[in-house]
């Protein structure tokens, strides 16, 4: 039987990502081990979805309901998404803010349709890059993520995108491509690649878009 | 014509489909055959079984969706329309795969491209794997009538800039090129095919095959997985299933049993072998799962001095077969040459890239040109292909490893692609590829391919055609049906879809799924109304 929450072996991309990149980054196999450990300890209370946030607390529009995406995990994309999309982001600052909310939205929406194996996946990565440890070990990130500046967001990410172990390529294509399918794909951002939208001729003939 | 949508008239009169996330208690129904899949192949068996007066169960685990839900709009449709929230790709990602999920499986999103089987793939296989009686003599009858049950013509109108650009580029090289059959009827050139055809004009199993079982009494459950294929001594008794919950994508809990004379999977050349290999159904020579071909896909793109606003028209119409057969069917990896339609969310994900030069790439969409290339693979010792097993969870996936083999067609691909850009004026030109820049010559363009790494992530590498992994053979110690689509060993038991196709295909493999299906389907009513 499918049953997603099924306890998995650890032979996914990204339990291998911890694995050889380890071993090769010259780390060692008992600290790897350590790391591993702890950080399965703490999955149980980091991968609960924010669910509806504080909008004071985190900038965000409070009708949106979180169904993957943790507090964390929000910090990462909020650290992440300037240096991804910063000079296209809007300069004022509340526009901004709501550019990068409704991306981290759209984001968590596109997961929740990605089902469980995929899902776990995401999760171990992003419990890698946000639990201490291996943010600093694996991803070399000194500081917690709201404290990243824009340019060490940017360095982490050439880092990933130009190593040569492939891990860490597949791992900057998934933060960047769930990424850029949301921020590039959204009816806000459709002006950014000068894409008018479906042909106003066709939706003005078509049953689907009347409304009753 | 098309305005009157051919589901909402058939579900208004009486169409028997369940929606099996609205299920809440365990039950058990019974037909003559249960068909696992609604794609080209599980809809034209449908079809063609319930019109011969057998009953169908239709069993399909994406969710009916038709015009109502196809607004032409990227985010809801990859969420709902395709396989894990279009987020499937091989075990190691590095391959990144585009399937259906919803009724009509890959019809309901695939660009409309309607190719026969090559001849060479067919001669091939007969050749190798004793497939004699699928010589193209044999098939054209079958190709011929799937062809005018979808509709499939050339397409008459003139091609969108982005097709017209691998026309004129290989015009300018000498390389030759053809137009595109395309099964639409009263298209409206508005390129939206891979987001769930707004205008119904696309001829898929959605708009044929389903509804004509339905008219002919077939049952259809969507929202509704097979899980498991439970046999009685030598013989499959039921097929279990689970009901989605409403989110379509976790089980509710409730469990439908179906029972059947005969079985017909088609599920993809994923899901086959997933279901197979779930249900432990005999495989005395481990076959299942094995020769999982893709026709993996490289890009390149181009920025045109003149606008192309690839996202509009009729997104498949031009393609090139030059490299297709060129050094023989089983000489180095030959490939074909068509073009992609480049939405901004499509093109944002395929293009590799964060940052300033990710905004000025897409600031350029309405410039920019695409090429890719499908390899057609298989045909080589040194092509074997991938592997479809088990996840802990039960759920399929594919390993596929790149060999050298293909590694170095793809490198022959990046460089035809960007002679063909820089021929057809393209002003620069890059690879999707982690390392590559922009380069503004064809020359600069040569010396940077011929030295660029070619490794698993940093190519990009993507896949629209899942093919294998259910091989058909005439030797039960390599294949795992007949060239019937009968299971060797199980005598109630046929796959009809694109898992049992010994090698890739060397084109876009709708028809040549139809055309089998329809083939295999007329004996199986023949056999089970006798």
């Amino acid at each position: 039987m499918l049953d997603p929450s099924a306890a998995r072996s650890g032979d996914t991309e990204f339990a291998r990502l911890d694995r050889r990149s380890f071993l090769r980054s010259g780390l060692g196999g008992t600290l790897f081990l350590a790391t591993v450990s702890t950080t399965a300890g703490l999955s149980g209370c980091a991968t609960a979805p924010a669910g509806r946030l504080d909008a004071i607390d985190t900038r965000m529009d409070t009708s949106y309901q979180f169904r993957f995406l943790t507090r964390d995990d929000i910090d990462l994309f909020e650290a992440l998404l300037p240096a991804m999309f910063g000079p296209a982001l809007p300069e004022q600052p509340q526009a901004r803010r709501l550019a990068v909310a409704g991306t981290i939205e759209r984001i968590d929406a596109g997961i929740d349709n990605f089902g469980p194996a995929n899902q776990q996946e995401l999760r171990r990565l992003f419990d890698l890059l946000t639990f201490g440890f291996t943010r600093v070990t694996i991803a070399r990130v000194w500081s917690r993520w709201p404290n990243v500046s824009t340019a060490d967001a940017n360095a982490f990410l050439e880092r990933w995108r130009t190593s040569g172990i492939g891990l860490f390529n597949n791992g900057y294509i998934a933060l960047t491509k769930i990424s850029n399918v949301a921020f590039y794909g959204g009816r806000d951002q459709w002006h950014l690649s000068g894409y008018p939208g479906p042909p106003q001729w066709a939706v003005d003939a078509l049953p689907q878009f009347k409304t009753a | 014509m098309s305005l009157t949508d051919r589901i909402a008239r058939g579900l208004e009169a009486g169409w028997q489909v369940t929606d099996a996330t609205t299920l809440t208690d365990h039950q058990t129904h019974e037909a003559d055959v249960v068909i696992v899949g609604t794609g080209a192949g599980g809809g034209t068996t449908a079809e063609i079984l319930a019109k011969s007066g057998l009953s169908v169960i239709l069993v399909e685990e994406g969710r009916l969706y038709y015009q109502k839900d196809f607004t032409m709009d990227e985010h809801s449709a990859y969420a709902s329309l395709y396989q894990e929230g279009m987020s499937r790709t091989t075990r190691d990602g590095a391959i990144a795969i585009l399937q259906g999920r919803c009724v009509g499986g890959s019809t309901t999103v695939n660009w409309t491209s309607s190719f026969r089987t090559p001849d060479q793939t067919l001669t091939y296989w007969a050749d190798n794997f004793g497939l004699d009686n699928l010589s193209p003599e044999a098939m054209a009858p079958w190709f011929d009538g799937r062809e005018q049950r979808h509709t499939m013509a050339p397409w008459p109108t003139p091609p969108n800039v982005n097709n017209d650009i691998l026309r004129q580029g290989c015009e300018q090289l000498g390389y030759s090129w053809q137009t595109i059959p395309r099964n639409v009827k009263g298209c409206w050139n508005l390129g939206y095919c891979g987001v769930g055809c707004p205008t119904n004009a696309k001829q898929g199993a959605l708009m044929t095959t389903i509804p004509g079982a339905l008219d002919h009494q077939a049952r259809l459950f969507h929202g509704l997985r097979a899980e498991r294929l439970i046999m009685n001594q030598d013989r499959i008794d039921h097929l279990q299933a689970s009901a989605m919950a409403a989110d379509g994508i976790t089980p509710s809990g409730v469990t439908v049993t179906l029972k059947a004379r005969h079985f017909v999977v088609a599920a993809s050349a994923i899901g086959s072998p997933g279901l197979l290999l779930r249900s432990d159904i005999p495989d005395p020579h481990a076959r299942v799962g094995k020769r999982s071909f893709i026709h993996p896909v490289n890009a390149t793109i181009a920025q045109m001095p003149e606008k192309v606003d690839p996202f509009y028209g009729a997104p498949q119409s031009i393609y090139s077969d030059e490299f297709n057969f060129k050094n023989g069917v089983d000489g180095p990896a030959g490939f074909k040459l068509e073009v992609p339609p480049l939405h901004p969310g499509m093109s944002a994900g395929v293009i590799p890239g964060h940052g300033p030069e990710q905004i000025d790439a897409m600031a350029g969409l309405p410039w920019t040109q695409s090429i890719i290339a499908l390899m057609r693979d298989g045909f080589h010792p040194d092509s074997p292909g991938g592997t479809v097993t088990l996840r802990d969870d039960g759920s399929p996936v594919l390993d596929y490893p790149i060999t050298d083999y293909l590694w170095q067609g793809l490198r022959q691909a990046y460089l035809t692609m960007a002679e063909i850009q820089f021929a057809a004026g393209a002003s620069k030109v890059r690879l999707v590829h982690l390392d590559s820049d922009w380069y503004t010559s064809w020359g600069e363009a040569r010396a940077a391919i011929n030295s660029i790494a070619m490794e698993p992530h940093r190519v990009r590498l993507f896949t629209a055609h899942q093919m294998g992994g259910c091989s058909m053979g005439q030797d039960p110690r390599s294949s795992v049906v007949n060239g019937f689509g009968e299971h060797h060993q199980v005598s109630n038991l046929s796959v009809h879809d694109a898992s049992v196709f010994p090698t890739s295909i060397g084109a876009n493999p709708q028809l040549s799924i139809y055309a089998l299906a329809a083939r295999n389907s007329a004996r199986l009513a023949a056999k089970l109304t006798s």
